[in-house]
């Protein structure tokens, strides 16, 4: 946080709403604000005047102001349907923040106090994937966006629209103070610009306006991505002019890319003939219809799902669900469609990390290929989350949920009477290796079930005791714990998981779950986040957000005191060199002393317990935890726990 | 046609005889090219082969209460000529999968005969009597063993380490699985992990205990 001189607000209003007056004219010309103000316009231009002429020229100081152009600003964000902006308080946005609580009310958007700029986007990026928009984070343009940025990265790997907002004083005559200095950039975008979709800097309020709703329009057009727009502070804080002609554009919504009518045709035809068709998903479902047409499609063909769980993409009890046959399918498959697979290439290879690094495609040489994915509609250079190229027999740049109907209903179109009983026979096949996949999974889970630390399956196993009859949704990954709940639990609903942070950035879980609970709130869902210790290091004040705003949320840790990827991967450097195989734990683990997460939590007004290492006490600690929940308050149940 | 004539036709003859023989075979040679072995590897670990018969097809059957072997057998060295061995894998009998002809071709199925025909046959190694359980279960948590396999063996799918408590495999191939694993498991070698080491990291996983039928446990039928 920084703070700015009040004392030099009058030479800033006088000197700098005639230089706005200007460019909105520029900007909006033939307007009554552009015929109103034409010798103010010019004033700065052409006549040089020293602070002092300044002052004696002014008739009389003004002081206040009854209406300034962040109070335009909350109007246009409002339009939007901006429901909350995270913020941690910065003075680059002192205006904005202002209009927000008093002229907006601090309704739509309301202001949640952040204690990171991190946990502002994290929270963001949970949010969105449960309400299916964006919400608005605030930060400084400079050391706000740099605590930012990757919590971004994360989002815009993950395709997820969130809106940015960062302050800036871009006029160099009008910053006070050394703070302002530091806190001011020629290019404030240019350190996120790799990784949004989309970025501006309004020197206007009509160019805001124009700006914000495009911002708003490009985020949510798939691929959603984040969107950023940089605000100056004096454009915020000086006044509208009384005769200005403002006005808020209207928004229209784009629709999202479908697929080339031909190439889904040509796919139809492949798929209806496949003897072993696949249909892995990856992000295919954006809202709850994307899971439906998913359904439609697999039922159309009878064919296997591999659901790569980026989203909630394919209920995980339905019979075609067969994720924990992933390699055995996709080995035998003569057709296989990725849909917005993230990695298609990763998808058909198996990779060995040895002395050489090697890899072997494990789909069969005569495999078609088919790809639907929004991603190919925007790629960037810099940063590599495009993964390698896949060929693919057909391609498809489009937005699958979107494409999904044509699909299905081309399908169905090219299936002859003569598939009904194959279709069937397959079915009937794979149901059969669905329940045997089940059981499978419950005979493993019951492997170290009395252990202490408590195992991660017995984890799951009592977590889903407690929830399964409640209206539940689960906004954790479940990567660090060998994905025990997607293998054990009934997923169904697009709330019932939200996939994970995309950029595999650590330290986005548990803000993405805070987020994810604020939204969840008004639907009075039991939201749960299973919780790992590391990733809450990062920014634990994120608790403080929860308790602060009442945001009902349940967290449960995976407090394996450690950062266990890392253990593994130092700890295959010391196989390889055949040495020191028993100090990998040096700076990878979280010991010595061990992390009392419960404490940290009622350190900041959150119900906490634990830590729980005994897994008879993990049942009653759920129960008692999810009556806070219930009351509309965050709790915490610190679980020391086997490492995956 | 004077004899000498003849007598020089049927040169000419065998010489085109011989010539279209010396045609056929070399046809037939590039028609059928050398095995290869390191491919055979290769497509050993690709089709997942090592899964149940150990990264050099050593097999891990155990000996079962009815006194007879069970669980995949030891494909190293195998008897079977190769076009057994190729029918053995398109129609196999018991619980292994078929693999057909688009999964892998008889050419790979060849390279992956002369691959286990190579591999050297592991003398079988006997678990020491003197074995310690309570010093393996010190090894194993130091030596990092849990990272992938869990505290107790119970293996994990994220990691793709696979339940080691109890042991599935006996100490024999189990020693040879952690010399020479396939997959993503790395190599321990003597000198990082010995011998009588790993005989008591496998006394200590030997002692764990088998887990509760899933169907016992209510949690795990919800």
């Amino acid at each position: 946080m920084a703070t700015r001189n009040k004392n030099s607000i009058n030479r800033r209003n006088f000197l700098k709403s005639a230089a706005v007056g200007a460019a909105a004219i520029s900007a909006v010309p033939g307007t009554a604000a552009a015929s109103a103000t034409p010798a103010a316009a010019k004033v700065p231009a052409a006549i040089p005047i020293s602070p002092e002429a300044e002052l004696s020229s002014s008739p009389a100081e003004i002081l206040t102001t009854d209406r300034s152009g962040s109070d335009f600003m909350v109007d246009v964000i409002k339009s939007l349907g901006i429901e909350y902006v995270c913020a941690n308080p910065g003075s680059s946005f002192r205006g904005l923040h202002e209009s927000i609580i008093n002229y907006g009310g601090n309704r739509s958007p309301e202001f949640i106090t952040c204690c990171h700029e991190e946990s502002s986007v994290g929270m963001a990026h949970g949010y969105a994937k449960i309400e299916g928009k964006p919400l608005l984070v605030m930060a400084h343009g400079t050391v706000g966006l740099q605590h930012a940025a990757m919590a971004v990265y994360n989002a815009y790997c993950d395709r997820v629209p969130i809106m940015i907002i960062g302050g800036n004083l871009i006029d160099a005559t009008s910053r006070i103070s050394q703070v302002e200095w530091a806190h001011s950039v020629q290019d404030a975008a240019a350190i996120l610009r790799d990784y949004v979709k989309w970025d501006d800097l309004p020197i206007s309020l009509t160019h805001f306006a124009e700006s914000t709703v495009r911002a708003y329009k490009m985020a949510m057009a798939p691929p959603m991505l984040p969107v950023l727009l940089i605000v100056d502070g004096e454009l915020q804080e000086n006044p509208i002019c009384a005769d200005a002609s403002l006005k808020v554009p209207r928004l229209t919504p784009t629709a999202p890319p479908v697929g080339d009518s031909g190439a889904i045709q040509e796919a139809a035809k492949l798929l209806v003939s496949a003897q072993n068709p696949v249909l892995i998903a990856g992000r295919s479902a954006r809202t709850p219809a994307g899971i439906t047409c998913l359904v439609e499609l697999a039922e159309s063909l009878q064919a296997p799902v591999i659901d790569q769980m980026d989203r909630m993409n394919f209920p995980t009890r339905h019979p075609l669900n067969q994720t924990e046959r992933s390699r055995e399918l996709i080995s035998s498959a003569d057709v296989i469609v990725g849909l917005e697979v993230n990695d298609f290439w990763g998808a058909v290879h198996s990779f060995r990390d040895q002395m050489e690094r090697t890899s072997l495609s494990i789909a069969r040489s005569d495999a078609k290929t088919i790809s639907i994915n929004s991603a190919n509609l925007f790629v960037k250079s810099n940063y590599q989350n495009f993964q390698r190229y896949p060929e693919v027999d057909i391609d498809i740049p489009a937005d699958t949920e979107a494409t999904l109907p044509a699909l299905t209903e081309a399908v169905k179109r090219n299936l002859d009477v003569s598939r009904k009983s194959v279709l069937s026979d397959r079915r009937a096949k794979l149901a059969a290796a669905h329940d045997e996949s089940l059981q499978r999974t419950r005979d493993a889970a019951a492997y170290a079930w009395d252990a202490s630390p408590v195992s991660t399956a017995r984890l799951s196993a009592e977590l889903w005791n407690q929830i399964k009859d409640e209206d539940w949704s689960l906004v954790s990954t479940v990567g660090f714990l060998s994905r025990w709940p997607l293998r054990l639990w009934d997923f169904e609903k697009s709330y019932h998981y939200i996939g994970g942070a995309g950029g595999y950035g650590i330290g986005y879980n548990a803000p993405a779950s805070v987020g994810a609970a604020l939204a969840n709130r008004k639907y009075g869902r039991l939201t749960l986040n299973i919780q790992c210790d590391g990733d809450l290091m990062y920014a634990p004040g994120v608790l403080w957000t929860a308790a602060h705003h009442r945001i009902p949320l349940l967290t449960v840790m995976h407090n394996n005191r450690g950062y266990h990827q890392e253990v593994m991967q130092v700890q295959i450097m010391a196989d390889r060199h055949s040495r020191g195989i028993d100090r990998a734990k040096i700076g990878t683990t979280l010991t010595d002393p061990h992390i009392d997460f419960a404490k940290l939590a009622q350190s900041m007004g959150v119900y906490a317990e634990g830590p729980i290492a005994d897994p008879k006490d993990l049942a009653p600690a759920i129960t008692r935890a999810i009556q806070v929940v219930k009351r509309g308050e965050p709790a915490l149940l610190d679980v020391v726990t086997q490492p995956r | 046609m004077t004899t000498s004539i003849r007598i020089a036709a049927k040169k000419v003859q065998f010489a085109a005889f011989m010539l279209s023989l010396v045609f056929t075979c070399s046809s037939r040679l590039q028609a059928r090219p050398p095995t290869d072995p390191q491919n055979g590897k290769a497509v050993f670990e690709k089709l997942g082969c090592f899964r149940c018969h150990g990264s050099a097809g050593e097999g891990m059957s155990q000996p079962s209460s009815a006194g007879k072997d069970s669980g995949p057998p030891k494909i190293a060295s195998t008897h079977l000529s190769l076009q057994d061995f190729v029918h053995a894998v398109r129609e196999p009998k018991g619980q292994m999968p078929p693999f057909g002809p688009k999964q892998v071709s008889d050419a790979e199925l060849a390279d992956v005969y002369a691959f286990l025909q190579a591999a050297a046959s592991q003398p079988k190694i006997e678990l020491p009597s003197t074995a310690n359980s309570q010093n393996g279960e010190h090894l194993y948590a130091n030596f990092g063993c849990y990272e992938c396999h869990g505290y107790q063996g119970q293996g994990s799918v994220q990691t793709g380490g696979s339940r080691l408590g109890p042991p599935q495999i006996p100490f024999s191939g189990f020693v040879s699985y952690v010399r020479q694993p396939a997959g993503q498991m790395p190599p321990y070698t003597p000198k990082a992990v010995s011998d009588a080491q790993l005989a008591d990291i496998y006394s200590f996983l030997q002692s764990r205990p088998q887990a509760a039928p899933s169907k016992s446990i209510p949690l795990l039928n919800k």
